[in-house]
């Protein structure tokens, strides 16, 4: 069943919570920082009135969280429950504790400077949907097996005929979990599978057999002994005629025919004709007697007040929908025309899609030329757009001003790292570690990845010089054992560095096997070799490769596995358009599955001006952060990546 | 009169006679007046005071701000996303005036200040320094860290680094020249004092001085940005060197140099002893 249910306001406090078995706060905390603030699933930003449904189940390591979110008013519901289960409900209850909850407190979360909401009553409302959807689930679902349970006595051949093709159909028809129905009359097997296997597929098109069996596949144990313990209260329903078709299984299209002669009884169970019903509305039914059958008189009045919100929210997005249609009235376009004219002016216009959608276009073109790949562009387009739909313009704000703040806000959190990248400190805490920590000191790894030609030798020499500088002792690799001239280039690139910073009191060597041999392997015992004459940080370099060339790109993964470096930075150049996203994916998967990119250096920034929008790319493809640009040909002009440069020379217009 | 027609009317306004020209006048310059009284009634003019909540995540802001709200005890919370504002009231000669259990107390005079909370994640950190840079009239900032974790390097060094851009922007605040020239005092809120491997406000302190003091020096040693243009280099905007310059170790009397008082103080959000009323008294006082 459901572990917990939260109702959160985006400023993080929990408004209304309901806990079945204890979840670690850490779960939701990662769930909303990856979901909502990093927005790692890849997707748009999180929009409002989308149903539990559409929006990406998150998954921890077992637990799932079905989520929706209101974006005026800032709530997140979110609902856990074991990754086990498969609870087909758990959408629509969200959706419409959401709907209840924004009905019954909606106004109480728009006061100002208040984080309190009188919601103790919650908790009524919240069983009573709970009870009916889940009821009305399994009783859809597990209906058959009542329909054994009840008929035990007479267990037949015609019964099992008529039982597993009713399965077949209620699986491919409806996407509702399948349960097996652990078979009450033949208590040796375990499950539907075997039941219907042992009788009546056999006698099953194939293409039956195939539905059958692939609807009953991804069933867990979990949801067998909830079966099996629903089975005990016993929901019925009412049973409907069926037709058998050539094939040897029931047609349940036209089932009109009212079989059930017990109907005025309902508390007759003798009923045991091998009997077939599914249709939804005949759960409903059923669920709702059963509520009332158990004397629960409270829940039913609370369930039609929950009903009437529900069916009244229903017709308020029917009536939004219909008012949307009927704008098309020639007096009405004129006035919306003038007053929306007036209002794009003096401010205080609630935006909707229409009114974005020529200003977005506006600027994804923009930033088009700003050269950001069409994709993150467009990603960050709809990002923005979602966030300013229904929002009201302050006063004398235009549509391009609020959008310009909007796609500011929206970069600057794209860009800003989860984390300080201090790389000196970082250098620091590996080399001298605290006493209490520990750990031995070794030196520290950074390896230098990227495609050919884009700077990767030169910007390594440049971190060398920042870091001889900062009076560290530095040994560097020579990784790229393919290109002819490669280690000889290091070896100038030492000589200059040495004669550089001879006074600073760095100290740099060069470590070398030549050409030919396994990059790896090199890498490895210039690490080995740093560590026994104490050299503070190790400078891989490594040879260029086409990052879709698969054979190139395998040998990364071993390189990873031997050199063990503290930091990977790929290096991409400010010059590429469109294929960044590409190069900083594949890149960025090369290393196996436990290992990432953990930085991008962006070379050629002074050869580009504005049109920076490459390092967009490459940080909404991977959401690996820059962490050096590199702004000349001198040794010194590497700098820390800052995002308010960034972002300003993206929105300026020139 | 009743049977004026329009042509009379207008040709009435348009005769240039005393009344018509009196009520003119009062139309045309009480109109401003009036407008002007319509529009300062609606909307306050006086803002309330603010303190500012910043911190890393998970160190207990949001839980703090709740706990001031309700008076009782703090709702459970997840991480925030947006900044969230309340409003208190605060006093410092009522009864009640070193607890903030003080919503049913009638006796001397209170002060009414938002209380601001802002998100603690790294990504959204620019939005806590927005707050920071554009609140009207914040009289504190209460940095809240986790003492329970301070202990291990993974979590005081982003600490240590928030700490150290929300100092050196406090610093810079007050030596500026223009007219937003202020000094902010700081309180570091050691929370999360009633856990096992908690540190003394005391071991807080000098475990975020020396680890300050390493920042400091990383950062004086550290490319530059890639915003500083060639003629910044050198200038006196950038060197961003935290408290006394030149100074061997970094310690919060630094601060006093440039008016910021810097006060470590313990408590804990979720327990009574030692609870959040010093906390609280600290701020009733700077309001």
């Amino acid at each position: 069943m459901l572990d917990a249910f939260e109702i959160l306001t985006t400023s993080g406090v929990v408004l209304w919570s309901r806990t079945y078995a204890p979840v670690s706060p850490s779960i939701v905390n990662n769930f909303i920082a990856d979901t909502f603030i990093e927005e790692k699933s890849g997707s748009i930003a999180p929009t409002d009135s989308q149903s539990a449904a559409t929006n990406p189940a998150y998954r921890s390591d077992q637990h799932t969280l079905k989520w929706t979110f209101v974006k005026e008013l800032g709530l997140i519901f979110v609902v856990v429950y074991r990754s086990l289960l498969h609870l087909s409900w758990v959408d629509k209850l969200v959706d419409n504790i959401k709907t209840i909850f924004v009905e019954l407190y909606g106004d109480q979360l728009k006061k100002p400077h208040t984080t309190l909401v009188e919601c103790h009553s919650f908790g009524e409302y919240f069983d009573q949907q709970l009870q009916e959807l889940d009821k009305s689930s399994h009783v859809g679902s597990i209906s058959p097996i009542d329909e054994e349970a009840s008929s035990r006595s007479s267990a037949s051949g015609l019964k099992y005929r008529g039982h597993a093709p009713n399965g077949t159909a209620q699986d491919t028809s409806a996407d509702s979990t399948p349960i097996p129905t652990p078979n009450a009359s033949r208590p040796s097997t375990p499950g539907n599978l075997v039941v219907a296997k042992a009788g009546p597929v056999a006698k099953m098109s194939r293409r039956a057999r195939k539905a059958h069996n692939t609807g009953s596949a991804p069933v867990s144990s979990g949801d067998e002994a909830l079966a099996s313990t629903r089975q005990k209260k016993g929901a019925k329903a009412t049973k409907k005629g069926r037709k058998w078709n050539a094939e040897g299984f029931a047609d349940e299209e036209d089932d009109d025919v009212q079989l059930d002669y017990s109907r005025p009884n309902l508390t007759s169970d003798s009923e045991a004709e091998a009997v077939g019903r599914s249709s939804a509305l005949d759960a409903v039914e059923s669920s709702t007697w059963g509520s009332t059958s158990k004397g629960k008189f409270i829940l039913k009045d609370l369930g039609d007040e929950v009903h009437d919100i529900l069916a009244s929210a229903e017709a308020q997005k029917a009536e939004k929908a219909a008012r949307a249609d009927s704008k098309t009235g020639l007096l009405g376009t004129g006035v919306n025309a003038i007053s929306g004219l007036f209002r794009n002016v003096v401010g205080g216009k609630t935006l909707t899609k229409e009114d974005l959608d020529k200003a977005m276009k506006g600027m994804e073109e923009h930033l088009l030329r700003k050269n950001v790949a069409r994709e993150a562009a467009v990603r960050l387009c709809e990002g923005v757009e979602k966030e300013l739909v229904g929002v009201k313009t302050g006063n004398f704000e235009s549509i391009n001003a609020k959008i310009q703040t909007a796609m500011e806000s929206s970069l600057t959190k794209m860009l800003t790292p989860t984390s300080s990248l201090d790389l000196l400190r970082e250098i620091d805490s590996i080399t001298a570690p605290p006493v209490t920590s520990l750990r031995k000191p070794r030196p520290y790894v950074i390896s230098i990845v990227g495609v050919n030609g884009v700077g990767k030798s030169t910007n390594l020499s440049k971190i060398c010089f920042f870091l001889l500088q900062n009076k560290y002792k530095v040994l560097i690799a020579a990784g790229d054992t393919f290109r002819s001239g490669a280690v000889e280039q290091l070896a100038v690139h030492v000589r200059n560095l040495k004669e550089l910073t001879a006074r600073e009191g760095g100290k740099v060597e060069l470590y070398q096997k030549g050409y030919g041999k396994d990059a790896a392997a090199v890498a490895k015992d210039a690490v080995n070799h740093a560590a026994q004459e104490g050299y503070d940080v190790v400078l891989i370099d490594t040879a260029g490769r086409r990052h879709n060339d698969q054979r190139l790109m395998s040998s990364l993964e071993k390189f990873a596995k031997f050199a063990q470096p503290d930091k990977i930075l790929m290096v991409g150049e400010a010059l590429v358009g469109t294929d960044s996203v590409a190069q900083a994916r594949n890149f960025n998967a090369a290393f196996g599955s436990d290992r990432a990119l953990d930085g991008f250096i962006i070379s050629k920034c002074d050869t580009v001006g504005d049109m920076v929008g490459t390092l967009v790319s490459l940080v909404h493809a991977t959401n690996v952060p820059v962490v050096f640009v590199g702004v000349g040909q001198h040794y010194s002009d590497l700098r820390n990546f800052s995002v308010k440069w960034a972002v300003g020379k993206l929105l300026s217009s020139n | 009169m009743a049977s004026l027609t329009f042509t009379e009317l207008v040709e009435i306004i348009m005769t240039p006679s005393l009344p018509v020209i009196i009520i003119g006048l009062i139309l045309i310059l009480g109109g401003p007046i009036i407008f002007h009284l319509v529009l300062s009634s609606s909307s306050t003019y006086t803002v309330p005071p603010s303190v500012l909540l910043l911190g890393p995540d998970n160190a207990g802001k949001t839980a703090l701000l709740t706990l001031f709200e309700r008076g009782t005890k703090p709702s459970s919370t997840h991480t925030s996303q947006v900044s969230h504002s309340i409003e208190l009231n605060a006093s410092t000669d009522s009864v009640t005036k070193a607890s903030f259990r003080n919503h049913d107390d009638s006796t001397g005079t209170h002060t009414k200040f938002f209380l601001v909370d802002t998100p603690g994640h790294g990504k959204l950190r620019n939005v806590a320094m927005g707050k920071l840079a554009r609140t009207e009239k914040t009289k504190a900032v209460v940095f809240v860290v986790d003492a329970a974790a301070l202990g291990e390097q993974e979590t005081i060094a982003p600490t240590a680094a928030y700490l150290y851009d929300v100092l050196l922007f406090l610093q810079k605040k007050a030596t500026s020249k223009g007219k937003d020239k202020a000094s902010i005092p700081v309180l570091i809120a050691a929370n999360k004092m009633d856990l096992f491997t908690a540190l003394p406000a005391t071991m807080v302190k000098t475990h975020l001085e020396v680890e300050l003091t390493r920042i400091r020096a990383s950062r004086s040693k550290g490319l530059l940005d890639s915003g500083v243009g060639i003629d910044d280099v050198g200038s006196e905007e950038q060197d961003g060197w935290l408290g006394e310059y030149g100074s061997e170790k970094f310690t919060f009397q630094q601060m006093g140099e440039f008016d910021i008082d810097v006060e470590v103080l313990a408590g804990s959000v979720l327990t009574e002893e030692p609870g959040a009323d010093k906390w609280w008294w600290w701020i009733a006082q700077r309001i």
